[in-house]
């Protein structure tokens, strides 16, 4: 797998929040709410399945070095429902990430949007 | 956040030595924010020169001076926040208004409004069944609910709780399902209603339970297990269904993780709108193993034909991943007790 991503920025932002489609009732639990964090990276694993959707995506840190991050949205049921399948993003895709930061320096974000490699931008909304 | 929640179970008893001795009693409440209106039970009490406050059976800070009233309810928005929203008004003619602000450390998604709030009563409920046809696909609705996080546990119960993790210790972050109790206040996912003759099935898309609600009298088997969705009864009182659960296994009332008792029994009543096209229930919990006052949560769900209920497996193999990946299988473990 290919690790040409970089990390972009880190900004502590407004939490705009918009309408619910989640049952993450945890999330305050594992996220900052305030603080989201942008990754670009490669798509080095796909968990399509409860308890979460999640998306395993490699990128270079600032240091040079090659890190995993594990970026979390919601269920599946409530994905393909907007027409976000499996197979809507893939291993190997090159991917832009933006989600919530989790907490205690953990490499996880909650899902706010993702950048395919053909420009769509996807949305997760809490 | 457990200091916040420590000052408010300090706070709920306010001195109101100039209080209108009218306020007390039980008072059905309506919040008008921008959105959905919220409605629930305020319920006034008084001892001597204090008084107490609980709004959904968990308690609030109430401050009352002559007719006017100050009331701080706690909640949280649908990520898990806590935040708190300020009433303050006044009783003229018997009835509560003013307005409310919401105080928060967090941004969330909630707005300030105006408030109501008149004396309630249980009216008699009607002996004659009137069935009404609740078949369908039901998705949820927004509001209602106060979603009050603080309740009125027992001494045991708040014992048990105080350390309760809930993203290691919440059941259906292993794919263990989190029990009637919590799932049927849950809000993303649907669910069908079948209706035969002596029975309504609803069928959860939620860790894809099936529960059945039996409408004869009969009694669950001998020995029949405890579990998460436990045994279920109905009847019409008039066009209400009232739902009566219970074989209930230990487990929690909702994702913070408050418990619940093998003795506990769940209500739920039932009832649709005029145009059939909306359902609402009111859903309480009856354990006082566990809480000195029964909680109370409020649904809505709407009629929704042109979905369908999906599966919805789950795989707990993420999960354990992670804490594989952060060197927490250990801790995790040494909690096992923490999950009945």
């Amino acid at each position: 797998m290919t690790m040409t991503a970089r990390r972009i920025s880190c900004a502590v932002i407004a939490c705009l929040m918009s309408a619910v489609a989640s049952a993450h009732h945890s999330f305050a639990a594992e996220f900052l709410g305030d603080q989201t964090l942008k990754i670009e990276g490669t798509v080095s694993e796909v968990w399509f399945k409860n308890p979460h959707v999640r998306y395993y995506i490699e990128i270079q840190n600032d240091d040079g070095e090659t890190e995993t991050w594990d970026v979390r949205t919601s269920s599946p049921t409530i994905l393909v429902r907007r027409g976000w399948n499996r197979e809507t993003i893939s291993e190997g895709d090159k991917v832009i990430v933006e989600g919530y930061l989790g907490r205690d320096g953990r490499k996880l974000l909650s899902l706010i949007k993702i950048e395919l490699p053909d420009g769509t931008v996807l949305h997760h909304s809490y | 956040m457990k200091q916040i929640l420590f000052l408010v179970t300090l706070t709920f008893v306010a001195l109101g030595a100039n209080a209108n001795p009218a306020l007390e009693g039980d008072w059905m409440i309506e919040l008008k924010p921008s959105g959905a209106p919220i409605i629930g039970l305020l319920q006034l009490e008084r001892d001597g020169d204090e008084w107490k406050g609980f709004v959904e059976g968990g308690p609030v800070p109430v401050t009352i001076d002559d007719d006017h009233i100050d009331i701080l309810i706690d909640t949280r928005d649908l990520r898990g926040f806590i935040f708190f929203m300020r009433l303050k008004g006044e009783m003229t003619d018997g009835v509560l208004a003013g307005s409310f602000t919401i105080e928060s450390e967090a941004k969330v998604n909630a707005s300030d409004g105006t408030w109501t709030a008149e004396r309630y009563e249980q009216s008699p409920r009607s002996t004659e069944p009137k069935p009404v046809d609740l078949s369908g696909i039901w998705t949820p609705a927004r509001g209602r609910d106060f979603r009050k996080y603080i309740m009125d546990l027992t001494p045991a119960a708040e014992a048990w709780h105080a350390d309760y993790l809930m993203h290691y210790d919440q059941p259906n972050v292993r794919c263990a399902s989190p029990g009637i109790t919590a799932m049927v206040a849950w809000g993303a996912y649907p669910f069908e209603i079948l209706e035969s003759d002596d029975r309504l099935t609803f069928i959860y898309e939620f860790d894809s339970e099936v529960r059945r609600i039996f409408l004869d009298d009969r009694q669950p088997p001998e020995f029949y297990p405890h579990s998460g969705m436990g045994f279920s009864t109905g009847h019409w009182e008039g066009s209400e269904l009232v739902i009566e659960t219970t074989l209930l296994s230990q487990n929690t009332r909702d994702f913070r993780g408050e418990p619940v008792s093998e003795q506990a029994r769940l209500e739920e009543v039932y009832t649709l709108s005029d145009d059939g096209q909306t359902m609402s229930a009111v859903i309480t919990l009856h354990d006082p193993d566990n809480y000195e006052r029964p909680p109370i949560r409020r649904r809505a769900w709407t009629r929704k034909p042109d979905t369908g209920i999906y599966p919805n497996e789950c795989d707990p193999d993420s999960f354990y991943r992670q804490m594989y990946n952060e060197n927490l299988l250990d801790m995790y473990f040494e909690r096992s007790r923490r999950r009945f």
